[in-house]
């Protein structure tokens, strides 16, 4: 079995952003050489998600509206106090929340060199305490 | 929208440019996570509605043997971005301060003073030192940002940044603007009786202590002070700061239009107050 990580770095734009990673994704598959396996794709980060949907920009905005409603800043989180190890206001509990709620990894299994997915599914990083640089890896696994 | 008070430290340039920065943030000032492209910095500013952002150095060469960062690096990033405005830091316990400050002030162009009594470690009665500095600020009209109560800092210490001394210097040097940063906090009532009495003693907004910007703004501008002293004696003398790094600018923004003030107040904090101090075309912010 062959095994290809990869880790992509971008620079978001805005406090909660999906951004839509699947040709990444397929360009890294393809260029494994890897014909039959599985791709994870991780999520470097706790403020971030990972999920899959189908590519439309008011699905885009219906989820980044629903997680916000769902997980409200103006609420009393015990997230909200100096943290000594970051030397920062920890005051993003929503995004961790938010997070949790979307999951930080996804998976698919490949065939023949190709991602099996449904012709409508995208795969999104989702920003959710941004802007900031990210990370997310890519591993591809199979023979 | 302006923020007058952040700190240019977390810039991944900076330690590109520098193998010896991220000890020095880390031991000093006390930032331990991953710094960030410069471009991060800017969107942060885009994000939270922040037009333009003082940035503040800090000369800590007798304290710790450092600046966090330079004066020069603050004019540099101000060459590279109109967005941002350069303070000045020089180290009061330095015979050459004053010499230093001209200097920064006639060729690098910055428009404002910091000093952080807590991190320098330097007495704020110390007026042989400081006397001379605050001259060359009136000279120059030019603000001086002074860091007031906690500091964060691992190595910064309070009992040097007791507001209080600042009556003698507001008194001695009427014309010279004096912003106490984060309204002091926890000596808030001493912070605001000496903008209640003087003119040119200022207030900025980076007070989180504890809990969200909202939580921290309702408990200090609603519990402790009261929003109509606000918006009837301080309404001139309230700028925004938030301590970015320390503190993100977005979720800052939202805190204070959230406690309660009036729209007319957070003009004055967000846009008036900043544009007098700095001498900006208020239109433009």
């Amino acid at each position: 079995m062959t095994a290809v990580l990869e880790t992509i770095t971008i620079l978001t734009h805005a406090e909660t952003e999906l951004i839509n990673i699947t040709p990444e994704v397929r360009g890294i598959v393809e260029k494994s050489g890897i014909k039959n396996g599985t791709v994870f794709i991780l999520s470097r980060h706790t403020t971030t998600g990972i999920t899959v949907n189908e590519g439309l920009p008011d699905l885009e905005m219906d989820i980044a509206e629903l997680i916000t409603h769902l997980v409200p800043e103006k609420n009393s989180y015990h997230h909200a106090r100096f943290l000594h190890s970051d030397g920062q206001n920890a005051i993003n509990a929503v995004a961790h929340l938010r997070g949790a709620l979307l999951g930080f990894e996804v998976f698919f299994p490949i065939e023949n060199g190709k991602i099996v997915s449904g012709d409508r599914q995208t795969i999104y990083f989702v920003e959710l305490d941004g802007p900031q640089e990210r990370k997310y890896s890519v591993q591809v696994t199979g023979e | 929208m302006i923020d007058f008070h952040t700190h240019p430290v977390m810039i991944r340039e900076l330690y590109d440019a520098n193998p010896d920065f991220d000890r020095i943030v880390n031991d000093v000032f006390g930032f331990h996570f991953p710094p960030q492209p410069l471009e991060i910095f800017l969107r942060e500013m885009d994000a939270a509605g922040v037009d333009a952002a003082v940035l503040l150095p800090l000369d800590c060469t007798t304290a710790h043997s450092c600046k966090i960062p330079s004066n020069e690096v603050v004019a540099d990033l101000v060459e590279k971005n109109q967005r941002f405005i350069g303070f000045a830091s020089v180290d009061p316990l330095l015979t050459e301060a004053p010499r230093q400050l001209e200097r920064a002030i006639t060729s690098l162009g910055l428009r404002g003073l910091k000093l952080d009594p807590a991190l320098q470690r330097f007495d704020l009665t110390n007026r042989e030192r400081l006397d001379p500095l605050f001259s060359i600020c009136a000279e120059h009209a030019i603000p001086v940002l002074i860091h007031c109560g906690l500091s964060w800092a691992p190595l910064g210490q309070a009992k040097y940044a007791h507001p209080l001394p600042l009556e003698e210097i507001a008194q001695a040097h009427p014309s010279v603007n004096f912003v106490i940063a984060h309204f002091a906090w926890p000596w808030v009532n001493e912070a605001v009786m000496l903008a209640l009495k003087y003119r040119n003693v200022y207030l900025d907004t980076a007070i989180i202590f504890s809990g969200t910007p909202w939580e921290a703004f309702e408990q200090v501008f609603q519990k402790n002070i009261g929003l109509l002293t606000l918006e009837r004696s301080l309404y001139q003398q309230i700028v925004f700061g938030t301590n970015y790094p320390r503190t993100d600018m977005r979720r800052s923004v939202r805190g204070i239009q959230q406690v309660g003030l009036s729209q007319s107040l957070l003009d004055f904090i967000f846009h008036k107050n900043p544009s007098h101090l700095l001498k900006l075309k208020q239109e433009a912010l």
